[in-house]
């Protein structure tokens, strides 16, 4: 798609280490330290910090179990959380004054490569989630109201984590294009306005991709 | 470039047109769900959360085409 990132860093001449790179890796290390955090002061009686985490997983085991019900959630809740987990917390670092206006620091979800890289991890974990569950049924699937409909579900299950990918990409980057432009045309308020929209948007896309992941687990997984 | 008057009006029927389906969509599944939290109000949770994930939905095609103009703009 034509997208270019200004490289800062080369390791070892070959990794090309861009802004949005630096990014995931300051969210990585936040998201490392509240884990450590709480997982060493871990108690009988949660105090505020831990209160507050709880709730939050408490709500994301509602939120897989109401679609994929609660043994199969359950099964595979680390894989989705995480995924809801790193997509929120790198579509919300695009709000932090700063992020994306210099070339070091980048919202990593405001790349292509980075969503289509969760795509492909999206991908993958399908298939291999299918195939674990039962043979049978995942090749099946691709034939299963008619035969013909072959080419069709093969396209489809390409299409998916592609359309995940694009909708995750598109939504961040034109966030953070349309906040950029608004900062050129008036510097102070103006931006206010979309950001306090994207407190909402930011939100929804991680819960979005997070749905329609666990609802396509729930197809390859049906019994 | 010569074609860059050209580019300009492709980006911005790319958003223009992109937009019209998904907001006329858009109108109708709010008016619904509105009428359905009128009639049972007890169901607004639920409702709510669909509503938000379904309009989501539709939001992505608009940003479709807000790529595609993007796009083209970066060509000019």
């Amino acid at each position: 798609m034509g997208e270019k990132s200004k490289v800062i860093i080369e390791l070892f001449g070959f990794l090309d280490v861009t802004g949005e790179v630096i990014g995931m890796w300051i969210i990585l290390g936040i998201i490392t330290l509240i884990s450590l955090i709480v997982r060493l002061t871990l108690k009988e009686k949660p105090g505020k910090f831990q209160n507050i985490i709880e709730t939050g997983i408490e709500y994301l085991d509602n939120f897989f179990g109401d679609t994929l019900g609660k043994k199969k959630s359950r099964k595979y809740f680390t894989f989705l959380a995480t995924l809801f987990i790193f997509i929120i917390f790198s579509n919300y670092s695009g709000l932090f004054p700063g992020m994306g206006m210099t070339e070091f620091v980048k919202a990593p979800t405001s790349s292509l490569s980075v969503t289509a890289g969760l795509g492909i991890v999206t991908f993958v974990f399908l298939q291999i989630a299918g195939l674990r569950h039962s043979v049978k049924h995942y090749f099946k699937r691709f034939v299963s109201p008619m035969f013909f409909m072959l080419p069709l579900l093969l396209l489809d299950e390409i299409i998916k984590p592609a359309s995940l990918a694009l909708r995750l990409y598109g939504n961040i980057f034109g966030e953070e294009t349309v906040t950029e432009e608004l900062y050129h045309i008036l510097p102070i308020g103006a931006p206010a306005v979309m950001m306090i929209l994207s407190l909402l948007f930011c939100a929804l896309q991680a819960v979005v991709f997070t749905m329609l992941v666990s609802i396509y687990l729930d197809e390859v997984t049906e019994e | 470039m010569e074609n860059s008057g050209i580019i300009a009006i492709a980006a911005a029927m790319a958003i223009a047109i992109s937009t019209l389906g998904p907001s006329i969509a858009q109108g109708l599944t709010a008016k619904s769900a509105m009428e359905s939290i009128a009639r049972q109000p007890d169901a607004a949770k639920d409702i709510r959360s669909t509503l938000i994930i379904s309009l989501a939905l539709m939001e992505a095609l608009t940003i479709y085409g807000l790529l595609i103009g993007f796009m083209l703009i970066s060509k000019i």
